[in-house]
């Protein structure tokens, strides 16, 4: 007597098979090659498409999980960093240490995935998360070194993750970060009465000649935020050119509300006393700019 | 503007970048525009002659699809190739939205030309009421189909299966159109094909997308065929397939 087969679970469910009263599967020959002009005439064609797009659909349920935890953690990235109060200086210890230890679970987050978007399968499933990452960490890269983060070092950010950022990955990210250096620019002037502005002593740019700005050579955040938005109206376009005119159009509001906060304090910024704080809070994170935020 | 001072806030570097990157975008759709615009005329093309089966008697059927594989297929086939040769060139999924509407049309046409008895081969006939299979629509276009190891041009599934349903719908007409012209061996034959289709689209897994939108068309197909089945049977009018 052959024993009883009992289906394993993940194949037990195939409908189409066909099972004698063992259990075991009945040749498709048998149950289907006679009669080709009946019904089911194509399931093991179908059956083979199943499985394919099954395998497709749990590996984008897979992605789009991680996608929403790590963009949470970048999130929380990001507030993190609008704490900080000081330009192109190190990030202070405490909060430093709580974002590196999110970057370390976005990284064992994005592992888990790795293996999904690798190759081909990089462009076929969203990751928005990554413009999060990218805005997260050029953010914190700016509040140290009052620069511009490059591509190459947004990919190196992300190691020990192996996951190819794509130009549009950067591009959006640092629209979005227009939006953080907007918020940061907002509040830190409202505390301090002047418009944030790199510390000379605290970074090796010793050499710096050419004074063109009204804060003794040192760039002003506002100067930073035009540029960068220079920049991107000259570029061409990458990723979807919807997306990135709407972007576009976004940025160059918040360059807008930072030229009237930067107005704001040299008109009658002194009259107020230092410290003096409008209807805005840390928590907060400010007021009349959620347009930036998404 | 601070962009003269040596510590700028933007590395030269990133203009480079972001120029390389946009630029490269905005070339490779053009070509894609135009490769993609001289298929979607080819298409139109063998859509045009394969609409005449709507009106074109089973007995003048042979030559109809020969000038369809003719003026019709073999462009598209050219067209497909051109279009694979240029798109390798690139992450497949960057720019598949690009073609992957005409690719699906190509499949259809091919599809619905090879079940009506045309595609044939010396080693192999056409013969009416043959499905190609995607691995043999893959040999008919000469491209790879349903890649998964590497990053070039294919027809994937997803294009297979929305061909499919194309044909479900036009040969869902058809069924109608072939009793006007006295052939209802032809409607009795779409109705079994149909059906069996549709049954092969239940076995699938349909998560919310095009693919499963265009799926719940085919009970419509499904449902045309059978009413004119109806009405054939109410009249006694289907020949009894035994004689």
């Amino acid at each position: 007597m052959s024993e009883v087969i009992v289906p394993q679970k993940g194949e037990g469910f195939v409908a189409g098979v066909k099972r004698d009263r063992q259990g075991k599967e009945k040749p498709m020959s048998m149950s289907r090659g006679n009669a080709p002009q009946q019904g089911g005439a194509y399931t093991t064609m179908f059956e083979g498409f199943r499985d394919e797009l099954d395998e497709h659909h749990d590996r984008r349920m897979r992605i789009g999980k991680v996608s929403r935890d790590v963009t949470a953690l970048s999130k929380k990235i990001i507030f993190s960093l609008q704490r900080v109060r000081k330009l192109s200086q190190p990030i202070p210890t405490h909060i430093q240490k709580d974002i590196d230890q999110r970057l370390q679970e976005i990284a064992t987050q994005l592992k888990e995935i790795e293996p999904d978007v690798q190759g081909m399968n990089r462009y076929r499933y969203p990751l928005i998360c990554l413009e999060e990452f990218v805005e997260g960490v050029s953010f914190a890269h700016y509040l140290r070194h009052q620069t511009l983060m490059t591509p190459a070092q947004a990919q190196d950010a992300l190691l020990p993750v192996n996951i190819h950022l794509t130009a549009p990955d950067y591009v959006f990210g640092i629209f979005d970060l227009t939006g953080e250096m907007m918020r940061f620019a907002t509040a830190v002037t409202a505390l301090s009465g002047s418009m944030p502005t790199g510390q000379k002593n605290l970074e090796d740019d010793a050499d710096k000649s050419g004074a063109d700005d009204d804060q003794g050579g040192q760039r002003s955040i506002l100067t930073d935020m035009q540029d960068v938005s220079s920049m991107l109206h000259i570029c061409p376009t990458v990723g979807k050119p919807g997306t990135y005119a709407k972007k576009l159009s976004i940025m160059i509001e918040q360059v807008r509300k930072v030229e009237l906060v930067g107005y704001g304090v040299t008109v009658r910024g002194n009259e107020r006393p230092k410290g003096w704080i409008p209807d805005l809070s840390e928590a907060a994170g400010g007021d009349g700019e959620d347009t930036a935020m998404t | 503007m601070a962009a003269s001072n040596p510590p700028n806030m933007i590395d030269p570097s990133i203009i480079e970048y972001l120029k390389a990157h946009g630029e490269e975008e905005i070339q490779v759709g053009d070509k894609l525009h135009q490769i993609t615009a001289t298929l979607n005329r080819h298409i139109s093309t063998c859509q045009g002659l394969l609409t005449r089966i709507h009106s074109t008697p089973s007995s003048k059927l042979a030559p109809l699809l020969k000038q369809v594989e003719e003026t019709g297929i073999k462009p598209e086939i050219e067209s497909v190739g051109e279009l694979s040769e240029f798109a390798s060139n690139y992450p497949y999924y960057k720019y598949n939205h690009r073609w992957t509407r005409s690719v699906q049309n190509v499949v259809s046409t091919i599809l619905l030309t090879a079940w009506l008895g045309g595609m044939g081969t010396e080693s192999r006939p056409g013969e009416l009421g043959r499905l190609l299979t995607i691995e043999e629509v893959g040999e008919i276009v000469k491209v790879p189909v349903n890649l998964k190891d590497r990053d070039a041009f294919h027809i994937s599934i997803e294009e297979y299966l929305l061909a499919l349903t194309d044909i479900s719908e036009e040969l869902s007409r058809l069924a109608m159109n072939s009793v006007t012209m006295g052939d209802i061996a032809l409607t009795v034959r779409v109705s079994g094909f149909v059906k069996d289709l549709f049954a092969g689209f239940q076995l699938l897994n349909l998560k919310n997308d095009i693919v499963r939108k265009r799926v719940d068309a085919v009970k419509y197909h499904v449902k045309k065929v059978e009413d004119v089945i109806y009405d054939l049977s109410l009249r006694n009018l289907i020949p009894r397939q035994t004689e």
